[in-house]
């Protein structure tokens, strides 16, 4: 260990009572930033998987331009080929086909004569490949009444099932439950008037309102026989293992299918409102955890410049005696790093105590919180690098500059002067 | 008392002139009033000299020393340690100077609390980069020679004033430096202290032939110094009265 090292390794302990202070400060700090990080990645991990498990897919494949301008006529072709090579792709765990239109739906009045149809509500009509989506999302779970479409593409004895899952809040408007029919009015891609009667099987709660308030369910082959879109769809959803690997994935997915005339984007890209939003709640947290720093260096600040005073005496006989002031300036810096590394170790065994109790327990929402259209009842915490890293980044810069301030003052201790009085 | 026989063998190298001051005076600023500290002082001190500058307070005793140390920088006039200008170093080589050629025993003893004995010792060397060997050699060399070999180990507040102050001693002289500033060093210790510590400092002035520069108020130092110069509101007086004992 050099002189200097030396010098302020023991410097460290001549004023426990002042060391521990500045130490609990700096561990304060950090366990803080820490907590912060982890709740901000576990809620938003959480909310991202949410909202992507639900219903978008972390990555969606469309005919170029169709999410811009999105049309019947934008489709996929030989979509199954293209569904298998990206399910190749590592690091997919599930694809989903689906196509999108509009329709006016008409219900029967429960009293009304026959062929009286007093309801009706223009809707989005999705078709689903039920199978597919229990593979790939958690949407079978949001049917509270009824249960899920049963037919898939694959099931061509079953073609026209004549199912229909309901948005819960369309189902009000149209005055429906599971077991009830209705017409379905639209107009197909080849130009066709489309219409057909289907049985509600179900009703689904998305946990977002206008979505169920808008949206119905067909199987993708009744879809396809509907809108005359035999063999085409309109979206690609992707799953991926983990979150991390989205942009990874949707570069890949992008080299195979951008000479296809297709367009690949990740959920950052098509559900921009909810990224931006998201965004906006990152930069505040920012600034909280600018703030927990800024506390924690004030107090940093605040005990190196008592000790820089008290020692004024010590700098000048370090001067006096032949010590660069580079040399004294780098003993200080090194005291408050050194205390900097301790208070990252305690506050790593805190903060990793803190964030596997909230990850394990997390906290309930109450009221619940509404958020990018969805709403979440729970919030829980996650363990990641970035809640040991950042903090720790963030002390030892926090250190280091706080205590330059100081270490320069002492390093221009006039030694005359600060010798003068005994 | 016998110091003839050493300062016979000082004399021999006594026509080297350790540090001359040329017309030197400082002038400070308190609240905005001038204050002539010290007034234009010719001085020169030879090697192996062992001399007390006294004076009242106030006189400009620790101020010249300052000067002559290049721990202050004089208003006008210069300073020359062994035929160079210290006037003219930059900060780094003024810095560089004090380490190689200036030893400092202040009043308050000043070791570094943290570091032992022998570290303290040690300081020095470890600035100008001697190697460990050398080093620990010289560290028992000057402590048996200040009595203190035992107490290599301890941390100076485990010692009494007069301990560290032997310790100071050390520290001043294990680099060989070719002048020893002691301000006031015994200012802080009972007369017997002081008494033992001034003739542990004159044996080692004889036996090493450094030069030894004293700013002090005791009758002590007063009655061992070789020769005395009485410094008066910032002048140097009775600069030709030499003394032997």
């Amino acid at each position: 260990m050099g002189l200097i090292s030396k010098l302020a390794w023991r410097n460290i302990f001549r004023q426990k009572r002042r060391t521990i202070l500045t130490i609990l400060t700096m561990t304060g700090g950090f366990v803080l930033s820490s907590l912060a990080i982890g709740w901000m990645e576990g809620s938003y991990g959480g909310m991202i998987l949410f909202f992507t498990n639900h219903r978008t897919g972390q990555i969606q494949v469309h005919k170029d331009g169709y999410l811009d301008d999105p049309s019947i006529y934008d489709i996929i072709d030989d979509y199954e080929s293209i569904g298998d090579q990206i399910e190749a792709i590592e690091d997919v765990r599930a694809w989903v086909p689906r196509i999108y239109t509009g329709a006016l739906i008409a219900s029967r009045a429960q009293d009304a004569p026959s062929g009286i149809y007093a309801n009706s509500a223009a809707a989005s009509v999705i078709g689903i490949d039920p199978a597919m989506e229990q593979n790939a999302t958690d949407f079978s779970e949001q049917i509270t009444d009824g249960r899920m479409l049963t037919a898939s593409a694959a099931d061509t004895s079953l073609r026209a099932t004549g199912q229909i899952l309901l948005g819960k809040e369309l189902a009000i408007t149209l005055n429906v439950a599971a077991g009830d029919s209705l017409i379905l009015f639209s107009q197909a891609a080849d130009g066709s008037g489309a219409d057909r009667r289907y049985i509600v099987t179900g009703i689904v709660s998305t946990g977002n309102t206008e979505l169920d308030r808008t949206t119905c369910y067909l199987t993708l082959a009744d879809a396809q026989l509907l809108f005359a879109l035999e063999g085409k769809v309109h979206e690609l959803a992707v799953m991926t293992t983990s979150l991390g690997d989205v942009e990874k994935v949707t570069a890949e997915i992008s080299a195979m299918t951008d000479s296809l005339g297709l367009s690949t984007a990740s959920w950052k890209v098509f559900a921009k409102e909810f990224y931006n939003g998201m965004q906006a709640d990152e930069a505040s947290l920012k600034i909280m955890l600018a703030i927990i720093i800024a506390v924690a260096a004030l107090g940093v600040l605040n005990t190196i410049l008592m000790m820089v005073l008290e020692r004024r005496r010590e700098f000048g006989v370090m001067k006096a005696i032949g010590t660069q002031p580079k040399s004294i300036v780098k003993m200080i810096v090194l005291e408050a790093n050194v205390m900097g590394l301790v208070s990252i170790v305690l506050g790593s065994i805190l903060s990793t105590i803190g964030l596997l109790i909230l990850s394990k327990h997390g906290m309930i929402l109450d009221p619940p919180l509404d958020y990018g259209g969805f709403t979440f009842r729970e919030m829980v915490a996650s363990v990641t690098p970035g809640c040991y890293w950042i903090p720790a980044v963030c002390i030892m810069i926090t250190a280091s500059i706080v205590s330059l301030i100081p270490a320069v003052k002492a390093a221009h201790t006039d030694a005359a002067k600060s010798m003068r009085k005994v | 008392m016998n110091t003839n026989s050493a300062n016979t063998d000082c004399a021999n190298v006594n026509t080297n002139n350790v540090i001359v001051t040329r017309g030197l005076k400082k002038t400070y600023h308190d609240n905005g009033i001038p204050v002539e500290a010290v007034r234009g002082i010719d001085f020169t001190l030879t090697k192996g000299e062992f001399t007390a500058i006294i004076g009242p307070s106030g006189s400009g005793k620790t101020t010249f020393l300052n000067l002559m140390a290049g721990l202050d920088s004089p208003t006008d006039g210069e300073v020359e340690l062994s035929g160079k200008l210290i006037s003219s170093m930059s900060g780094k080589e003024l810095s560089n100077y004090r380490r190689d050629h200036i030893g400092f025993i202040f009043q308050a003893y000043n070791l570094f609390p943290v570091l032992t004995v022998e570290e303290n010792i040690e300081y020095i060397m470890l600035l100008q980069g001697i190697h460990k060997k050398e080093r620990h050699e010289r560290v028992m060399k000057i402590l048996q020679q200040v009595e203190m070999e035992d107490y290599a180990h301890r941390l100076p507040s485990k010692l009494s004033g007069g301990q560290q102050q032997r310790v100071a001693v050390a520290r001043a002289m294990v680099s060989r430096p070719k002048l020893i500033i002691a301000d006031e060093p015994t200012a802080n210790l009972d007369s017997r202290t002081s008494g033992d510590l001034l003739d542990m400092m004159k044996k080692l002035n004889e036996e090493t032939c450094m030069t030894f520069l004293f700013s002090t108020h005791d009758e002590i130092v007063m009655k061992r110094a070789r020769k005395v110069v009485t410094i008066r509101d910032g002048l140097l007086y009775n600069t030709d009265k030499s003394r032997e004992e």
